[in-house]
């Protein structure tokens, strides 16, 4: 019986499954996956979407896991917390979770940005053939709405099954555990649903309101912005619990206008222990949910109206623009510090993919991100005191605010030399240049210091002036300039590549690696150096620290460099996975 | 079969095309010549109803197919100028996608995709992405997308492009098979001795307006010129292309 309902299922499946609709609908869910700018040359990482959807379920499963410590009944025993109330308790981790939901929900709709929307190839493909453009609308708003739905329930899989059973283990009663669980779940579902949809109003306003060449030159910075809000979202979860605590006396507090706040407001209605002002907030995340579910599906309405049924006009046209403002500095920087043609010409080439090539630009801008969020989180605490600011003397805290950002553009920048554009194209460099003898270390290092030297020079060294005085502004300069080099040193060993033309390194095999050792880097070059420089300004002698750290470094730089084999000196243009097994290939030698 | 009546195309009010009119029967090979940006990809996207016009009307069997664009284009096949697919899809994927949006029944799909697939030499790479391809077998896909569900009016732009010399010897004969079986055939491309050979008749755009539409043997005896380059040349009268070629070699020779 139950079998043949299940075939009968399954034939019936098969034949909505082979309607144009629900095809096209497989398509453009199969698009927003991978991507509309992988072309041959496979310059898309190629992940498989199952990888993708655990490493997204990861983040919130791992917290989980630690929240062990904190809700166990028997350490908490052991402790002597008697009376411990775990609902209570559990308020910052909710928190925590729909920061989290959002943030990672959020990150993703910002990552396939360009893929929501149906674009020239799916034109090409699709308006020729018999079908409407009503369909063509359709069927990609369902893909949209289903991925919506999958990437909800796949970020708060893991958290949504964990963090109750953590929380309310030591409870008797399974149905408590069961409305706890229902409640988190619901709350985080709806919250990244509200992420995703917010991001996708945005592209589809602007879309619709803004010229379609504006609304491309803007795209990058608007989704960078994005990202900065989503990190200053996630860094709020440190602050924001304890400030919602206090909400019933404070019913004006900022933080009624954050969205996450309002969905915690949600939570604890549905479980009965919002105060009125909560209350409140939880009625506003459902209306809000609302109104972007509306004005996002609106906004694609009008914007594929505007944008999609335009795509042949705006092929044949061709703005010009006018880029001679560019020229100038290149000029500049030929007669002083670009020395070989090779390194006038790849200098170009590098800053002008950095600067307009939208995937490159978006990862940097992800580093960057980072690094403003940490820098503000710093500059947050040291202002409201949790960090100890006394003296003439600048706080080490204070100090490493330019570390930080300098730490984070120079890795993010390395980060993006491995991300090749247009694989195809790198012909014209495998022509034209010597595999033995290039210049790949020097080019990158100048486009490295390119992007920190200058407001080192322009900003740190007025403002430290200004603030601490002509010695420390000069110390604090020079050493800022040296450590970024020290590290464009560091970060570019055994570099052999010219940036943005060679194919993926194998990132899947290292990845847990590089990620321990960007850690390490940041405790070394943030940490660790603005504690010396702060202890070497309360007493100058100890400036003498630096002279061997400095030497060191860069002996070791150079030697390991001298050392290296030539074969390992060769510029390269493809990424190989290193072979557990070689063969010697002996006979040759006998 | 399909006409075209004083088709008149402006982006930011700049005619791209200006009343264009032909007539394409049944059994026609029409030929589109013209130099770059003389209008002859408008012209083809107005034709497959890819842009509206800003004037005039196309007509298929008498009906301006901006009415009911679906039932025009099932009745259509198209090949454009660049080969634009899915590079995550395979090749066989990607046809089994074209069949079912074209509506074709499943039982006539699998065979007709398989068969094609084999005569047009993919059947081996069949289940390769597409990302994998060359260029010519990106273009061998596409011809197979617009030819398998059997449409009386073909509409190919430079379809030629990245095929290898079988391939475009096997192309051209079945245009002019096709062409006999009564198909309406609009072929757009600058390599005149392809047009020469395979197309009954020619339309010769510059600057967007028609300059000849006719007979290819009635244009090149009004013309009085044997080959088909030299009509073009003297209707285009755009350039001296020897001046041009004495001219690059001098700047090559420059110091």
């Amino acid at each position: 019986m139950t079998s043949s309902f299940m075939s009968s299922l399954r034939q019936d499946w098969g034949v909505h499954a082979q309607r144009p609709f629900f095809r096209l609908v497989r398509l453009f869910v199969d698009r927003i996956f991978h991507g509309s700018g992988g072309e041959a040359g496979g310059e898309d990482l190629d992940f498989s979407l199952g990888l993708v959807l655990a490493i997204l379920a990861l983040p919130g499963g791992f917290y989980s896991i630690f929240l062990f410590d904190k809700y166990s009944s028997l350490l908490e025993w052991i402790r002597g917390q008697h009376n411990f109330d775990p609902l209570a308790a559990a308020l910052p981790d909710e928190y925590f979770f729909i920061v989290l939901s959002m943030v990672v929900t959020g990150t993703v709709a910002v990552w396939r940005w360009d893929s929501i929307f149906p674009d020239r190839r799916d034109y090409a493909n699709l308006v020729p053939l018999p079908i409407s453009t009503r369909i063509i609308f359709l069927a990609n708003l369902a893909a949209i709405v289903f991925l919506t739905l999958v990437l909800a329930l796949d970020v708060n899989a893991a958290s949504a099954m964990l963090f109750p059973l953590v929380v309310s283990g030591s409870q008797q009663a399974l149905g408590y555990v069961a409305q706890f669980a229902a409640i988190h779940a619901m709350v985080i579902v709806l919250a990244s649903i509200f992420s995703f949809f917010a991001v996708f109003a945005t592209v589809g306003v602007l879309m619709f309101s803004l010229p379609y060449t504006v609304f491309r030159r803007i795209s990058l910075y608007l989704r960078g912005l994005i990202i900065v809000c989503l990190l200053t979202l996630l860094s709020t979860s440190f602050a924001v619990p304890s400030l919602v605590d206090r909400l019933p006396r404070t019913p004006h507090s900022p933080i009624r206008f954050l969205p996450s706040v309002w969905f915690l407001g949600l939570c604890q209605t549905l479980r009965g222990e919002a105060d009125p002002s909560l209350a409140m907030l939880g009625r506003i995340a459902i209306l809000g949910s609302l109104c972007v579910i509306f004005v996002a599906i609106a906004a694609y309405a009008l914007s594929y109206r505007r944008c999609f049924t335009r795509i042949p006009e705006n092929l044949d046209i061709t703005p010009e623009t006018n880029r001679w403002y560019s020229s100038w500095p290149f000029s500049v920087l030929d007669l002083t510090v670009l020395r070989s043609p090779f390194q006038r010409a790849g200098y170009r080439f590098a800053m002008r993919t950095l600067l307009r090539s939208e995937h490159h630009g978006l990862v940097l801008g992800g580093f960057l991100s980072l690094g403003i969020v940490i820098a503000s989180q710093v500059l947050f605490f040291t202002f409201n005191g949790k960090i100890d600011d006394a003296g003439r003397v600048p706080s080490a805290a204070l100090l490493s605010i330019p570390f930080i950002l300098s730490y984070c553009i120079l890795v993010g920048l390395r980060f993006v030399f491995d991300i090749p554009t247009e694989l195809r194209a790198n012909w014209i460099f495998r022509l034209s240049l010597d595999k033995t003898v290039h210049e790949c270390i020097p080019l990158a290092r100048k486009v490295l210091l390119t992007f920190v030297l200058p407001w080192v020079f322009a900003a740190v060294f007025p403002v430290s002036a200004y603030l601490w005085g002509w010695t420390a502004a000069l110390l604090h300069t020079a050493l800022i300039t040296i450590w970024s080099a020290l590290l464009a040193g560091i970060l570019l060993v055994r570099f052999r590549k010219v940036p943005f033309a060679c194919s993926y390194p194998p990132f899947r095999d290292s990845a847990i690696v590089v990620v321990l050792s960007y850690i390490l880097g940041f405790l070394a070059f943030v940490v660790l150096t603005s504690r010396l420089e702060y202890w070497a300004l309360l007493d100058p002698a100890l400036m003498l620290l630096f002279v061997p750290i400095i030497f060191g470094t860069w002996y070791g730089l150079h030697r390991f460099q001298q050392e290296t084999v030539d074969i390992d000196k060769q510029l390269i243009f493809e990424e190989k996975q290193s072979i557990a097994f070689e063969v010697l290939d002996l006979d040759r030698w006998s | 079969m399909l006409e075209a009546r004083e088709l008149t195309k402006c982006f930011a009010s700049l005619p791209a095309v200006k009343d264009v009119s032909f007539c394409l029967a049944p059994g026609q090979v029409l030929g589109c010549l013209g130099p770059n940006g003389s209008g002859k990809s408008t012209t083809v996207k107005m034709l497959t109803g890819l842009l509206e016009p800003t004037r005039g009307r196309v007509l298929f069997n008498g009906e301006d197919i901006q009415k009911d664009l679906v039932s025009y284009r099932k009745c259509l096949g198209y090949v454009p100028e660049e080969a634009n697919l899915y590079p995550y899809l395979s090749g066989r994927e990607y046809l089994e996608m074209v069949g079912i949006l074209r509506g074709m029944p499943r039982s006539r799909l699998e065979g007709k995709i398989d068969t094609l697939l084999d005569l047009f030499s993919l059947h081996s790479h069949r289940h390769s992405s597409i990302a994998s391809y060359s260029k010519g077998m990106r273009q061998r896909i596409l011809l197979i997308a617009a030819l398998m569900d059997n449409p009386e009016v073909l509409i190919f732009d430079e379809p030629l492009s990245g095929l290898d010399v079988i391939s475009a010897l096997v192309l051209k004969n079945l245009i002019k098979t096709l062409g006999q079986q009564a198909r309406a055939i609009f072929y757009c491309s600058h390599v005149l001795e392809v047009v020469e050979q395979v197309c009954s008749h020619l339309l010769i755009l510059r600057k967007g307006n028609v300059i000849a539409c006719d007979t290819t043997a009635a244009i090149q005896k009004n013309i009085e010129h044997r080959s088909l380059e030299r009509t073009f040349m003297h209707l285009v009268e755009e350039v001296d292309a020897e001046k041009i070629t004495r001219d690059i070699v001098s700047v090559m020779n420059a110091a």
